[in-house]
């Protein structure tokens, strides 16, 4: 069965090919939003932005999760920032609410699926996921096949909110995108979001000493660099 | 670092001494030393690249004030490792990092279950290929 509904702002995608697609999953991302979003006035991240709700009076789930982006943005050397401009976690909690509808998936017994949250994946068996060619909307730049994958995409041809440099405030220029695959959908959309701010030159070095997680980098050039780990489909 | 003096006396060696110099004639001094340094970073193999050590034997010839000063590279140390865990421990704490690089290439209909990257927003999902994925799944 699979199921299609917008929450977030983005369509959400969830295919389960041994059950159906309980209505949890999305009960789950609608809470998330009226949590999170930086577009709802009542949610806690926009009080926590106009200084209504103090951090310490926040609910759990969000200090745990801003806690975790602290942490991030330690392991990223600054690049992922989520008070770069102004709160907004949005980078990690896209990826950690389907984490989270994974493990709802997992608990109802599902145990072939996948869920693709605006471009964002999360999958249980095997899948093959390709990656949107930043250039061609019809094409794709690379196949990624493997047992249960999580991958996050940062590009710069998404439309809605740019990513910015948080040293600079400004577009980081000679990436295209980046594709980050590992066992933590979280970690992998923040690491994409900061992978795609450190420019070409950070990335390189940044990507190379990474351990636990793959990177693809597109950049502006035509070259496409692969840490040696990532599961590319072989042809 | 070892170091040697030899003092010759006059007469064994075989120079020509100016008349001048009458005091200082028949005195040669003969300094050797030895002496490793570490030369250029400029051996690579495919971990990178490997310090080299130079030995250096330097011979200095004084014959009243006249001074001649020889250096000879006399080895070239390499690091050797015994054996493969002492090379793999190299390995490591040299942290050698790599990336594969290959060239950006357009695939048209692959056959995929579902598409990553820029279906971020409702607009850019209609136009994308997942959407076409769903579509040909309903068909």
């Amino acid at each position: 069965m699979h199921r299609v509904e917008h929450i977030m702002g983005m369509p959400v995608v969830v295919e389960v090919r041994d059950g159906d697609v309980p209505d949890d999953v999305f009960d789950w991302l609608r809470r998330v939003d009226e949590t999170f979003s930086t577009y709802k006035d009542g949610s806690e991240i926009s009080r926590l932005r106009r200084g209504d709700l103090a951090l310490t009076d926040a609910s759990d789930e969000v200090q745990r999760v801003l806690a975790r982006c602290d942490d991030l943005r330690g392991e990223t050397a600054g690049y992922f920032d989520v008070d770069a401009v102004g709160l907004d976690p949005s980078g990690y909690v896209k990826g950690w609410a389907v984490d989270e509808a994974a493990a709802i998936l997992d608990r109802v017994g599902a145990r072939e699926y996948a869920i693709n949250a605006g471009g964002d994946i999360r999958t249980r068996g095997r899948w093959r996921i390709g990656i949107q060619h930043p250039r061609e909307p019809q094409a794709v730049a690379k196949i990624v096949e493997g047992d249960d994958l999580a991958v996050a995409t940062s590009g710069a041809y998404e439309r809605g909110d740019h990513v910015l440099d948080p040293y600079t405030g400004t577009a980081p220029q000679g990436i295209l995108s980046v594709t980050v695959t590992g066992p933590d959908l979280g970690t992998a959309d923040a690491y994409a979001t900061a992978v795609f701010a450190m420019g070409p030159r950070r990335a390189i070095d940044w990507t190379s000493r990474l351990r636990g997680y793959e990177v693809l980098t597109i950049l502006a050039d035509g070259r496409v660099l692969l840490t040696p780990g990532f599961p590319a489909a072989t042809p | 670092m070892k170091r040697q003096q030899i003092t010759a006396v006059a007469g064994i060696a075989a120079l020509v001494i100016p008349v001048a110099n009458a005091a200082a004639a028949g005195k040669r001094k003969i300094t050797t030393i030895r002496r490793s340094v570490a030369g250029p970073q400029a051996v690579a193999d495919r971990w990178g690249y490997v310090q080299v050590t130079l030995v250096v034997k330097k011979t200095t010839t004084t014959v009243g004030t006249h001074k001649k000063i020889v250096r000879k590279i006399t080895g070239v140390k390499v690091p050797v490792y015994p054996n493969h865990t002492d090379r793999s421990v190299f390995i490591n704490q040299q942290a050698l990092p790599y990336l594969t690089q290959e060239v950006l290439q357009a695939q048209f209909n692959p056959n995929i279950d579902m598409i990553g990257g820029a279906t971020a927003t409702s607009y850019a999902f209609e136009e994308s290929l997942q959407a076409a994925l769903i579509a040909a799944k309903k068909v």
